[in-house]
């Protein structure tokens, strides 16, 4: 039972991640029908950016992570500008690949400032932060474990008022409804995509700080688990956000669920999966809800004209 | 028909694999000349090219479902992984880790398209399902699965970070790795690599040639130009999308098991979603959809690299004074380039190759 406790927990706070990662990728798909596979790219340089600022600057860690949010938004509003900007009307796979090409750059530079050695982020509380943990009746819990859960149900609940209620989050929901009708009632469309950027960088960055945070550490492999927020995406379907939520919740327990439960399950049927199964897994289920469910299990049916 | 070459009197003419007797001569005179090239040229600069013509057979594999039949296909890295898994199989030496055959090449190299092009089949239920960016994201899952399944089939694959040596060069009973002598000529290893791949791309690229202009390439632009238009056509999609899926995996199979018998051995790391990737870089870059477009890319992905360090080398920069070491240097260029050409000339090198000759053509006058 405990053991079943502690999977759920690691579960639910790789999904926290995920599910960050992943309403970035599904914002920026509702607003511009643009698949980017950059934002895993945007997550690993924002925590790039903070443990630069963080560990070579020495600036102080709650500084380091703002400004590191911040201008890992600001990253992504530039490539939206510089990059996608000219590409509006293109056809998706040329967008697709564009970013394919973005994020190649982004992780060269990365890879070349991390060298072998793997970086570390800050820590906010020096005696019990980021790698600390926590024994709940038997369950160890990490603070940062925690952190990611707290932040991610804070951030989600944050961006739910912003799109209920002010001024840009209901234009943003206008043009992912109609564009052409959005812009006939004034609204600057050109704007809404690069805050969507913004914010999806500014959502990566916060996933890429709690990937690398800890003894997990920035290393040029980082990247592959902000990826891991792909399938949850789908799995939700590419144009809802509590889809994404739901889809890195499920992608999320399914990673626990295996790395805790793989080898005694192993040894009941008397076939191995193999090393990092757990890490595969997601794709596998995505593979499988993609067979019976192409839009995913809460997206749009999309209805197609000749 | 002299001085109007573009002038076509009837369809067979229009759709011949050479329309006219000019491209008829500069195919003729290319092939004769890089068939020279093996006699003039150093070591290096012909395992470039041989090198450059093996990814061309690649990037035409991935122009066929990708450029020709439009589905977006990001896991063709895994296709070439099976396909040279299956050469190291059937023609490798088995050691005590690893299984191998060691049977001659008329039997791996046929084998390895196959076993590529059986893979392809095997997913056509959920590939020819899904389209647009749903397909993209499935083979990105199929990239993954793939690197798992190859790191833990250690008796095929020696397992991850250890690998195994490929299938031997061994055509008709005759050992080729240690060149072969004919008479008083003598042929080293690179060189016989060298015109087998020659040999190889020249046939590849005739055949996709041939392909475009024949009922099935037909149906594939069809179905990359609206597929529920096509399928009210009566093209078959089931059959169209999956055999467009099954011929990019050969194309891919033999690719790959030539490529890593020219290096020798082979990890199941390679096999990266970066690998994939570079292979839909290099038809975006040369040119998506086009005959000579991955040929283009191909050379411009080998012969790139060559290039900045033949740069570096007469300007007599050290690699220490760059912030970037070579390798990051070439993949932030390659990044920028894909960007650039999705940006600037989405027809790629194809592109831009089709607006100079066409300026030449109609040189001095620009209408």
């Amino acid at each position: 039972m405990i053991i079943f406790l502690q999977a759920t927990v690691e579960g639910l706070s790789l999904a926290a991640i995920y599910s960050l990662v992943a309403i970035g990728f599904v914002l920026i798909y509702k607003a511009m029908e643009v698949l980017s596979f950059a934002q895993p790219a945007l997550a690993v340089v924002g925590a790039g950016i903070i443990s630069s600022l963080a560990i070579d600057r020495g600036i102080p860690f709650w500084l380091a992570l703002f400004l590191g949010v911040i201008l890992t938004g600001i990253l992504g509003l530039l490539i939206e500008r510089t990059f996608l900007r000219p590409m509006v009307g293109e056809p998706v796979f040329s967008v697709a690949v564009l970013t394919i090409g973005i994020d190649i750059l982004l992780r060269t530079v990365l890879d070349s400032w991390i060298g072998i050695n793997p970086k570390y982020m800050g820590d906010p509380f020096p005696s019990y932060g980021n790698f600390g943990a926590v024994k709940l009746g038997g369950v160890n819990i990490k603070y940062l474990e925690l952190a990611a859960l707290v932040t991610a149900i804070l951030l989600i609940i944050l961006l739910t008022i912003f799109f209920r209620k002010s001024k840009y989050g209901i234009a943003m929901r206008a043009t992912s409804y109609d564009q052409e009708a959005a812009m006939a009632q004034g609204i600057n469309v050109g704007r809404i995509f690069g805050l969507v950027w913004m914010i999806a960088g500014i959502l990566a960055a916060f996933a890429g700080f709690f990937i690398t945070g800890g003894f997990n550490t920035l290393s040029q492999f980082s990247f592959i688990s902000a990826l891991r927020a792909l399938p949850a995406v789908v799995i939700g379907g590419l144009d809802s956000i509590p889809g994404a939520v739901v889809g890195s919740i499920i992608i999320g327990l399914t990673q626990g669920y295996v790395a805790y439960y793989q080898l005694s399950f192993e040894s009941l049927i008397g076939f191995s999966f193999g090393n990092g199964f757990s890490v595969v897994a997601p794709y596998l289920i995505m593979f499988v809800i993609l067979i019976f469910k192409p839009d995913g299990l809460f997206g749009t049916e999309e209805v197609e004209r000749v | 028909m002299r001085g109007r070459p573009n002038l076509y009197t009837d369809y067979q003419k229009e759709s011949s694999i050479f329309s006219n007797n000019t491209q008829k001569s500069w195919f003729g005179i290319l092939v004769t000349l890089s068939f020279a090239f093996c006699f003039l040229a150093s070591d290096y600069w012909i395992l470039l090219l041989t090198t450059s013509f093996l990814i061309a057979i690649a990037g035409w594999g991935l122009n066929i479902v990708s450029g020709l039949a439009g589905q977006i296909n990001l896991a063709h890295g895994v296709f070439i992984g099976v396909g040279t898994y299956a050469s190291a199989v059937v023609g490798g030496i088995s050691t005590s880790s690893v299984i191998g055959f060691d049977l001659d090449m008329i039997f791996w190299l046929p084998l390895a398209g196959v076993a590529a092009a059986i893979v392809g089949l095997l997913i056509a239920p959920i590939t020819v399902k899904l389209k647009g960016l749903n397909l993209a994201l499935v083979t990105l899952a199929l990239v993954f699965i793939g690197s798992h399944l190859f790191s833990n089939f250690k008796s095929v694959t020696g397992g991850a970070g250890l690998g195994r040596k490929v299938a031997t060069l061994k055509l008709f009973g005759v050992n080729l790795e240690k060149g072969i002598e004919i008479g008083t000529f003598y042929l080293q290893k690179n060189q016989i690599l060298y015109l087998f791949c020659l040999l190889t791309c020249v046939l590849a690229g005739l055949g996709f040639k041939n392909l475009v202009r024949s009922r099935a390439g037909r149906a594939y632009s069809a179905i990359r130009d609206g597929d529920i238009a096509a399928e009210a056509l009566g093209i078959n999609l089931f059959r169209y999308k999956a055999s467009a899926f099954a011929l990019s995996s050969f194309y891919g199979g033999i690719s790959g098991a030539l490529f890593f018998t020219v290096s020798g051995g082979v990890e199941p790391g390679t096999f990266s979603l970066l690998y994939s990737i570079t292979f839909v870089a290099i038809v975006v870059i040369g040119g998506a959809g086009t005959v000579l477009g991955p040929l283009f890319g191909a050379l411009f992905y080998t012969l790139f690299p060559a290039l900045i360090q033949l740069l570096l080398h007469t300007f007599e920069i050290g690699e220490q004074s760059l912030p970037l070491n070579l390798g990051q240097l070439e993949r932030l260029l390659f990044g920028l380039f894909i960007i650039l050409f999705l940006i600037f000339e989405p027809r790629g090198l194809w592109g831009i190759w089709f607006r100079l000759r066409n300026y030449f053509k109609a040189w001095p006058f620009s209408y």
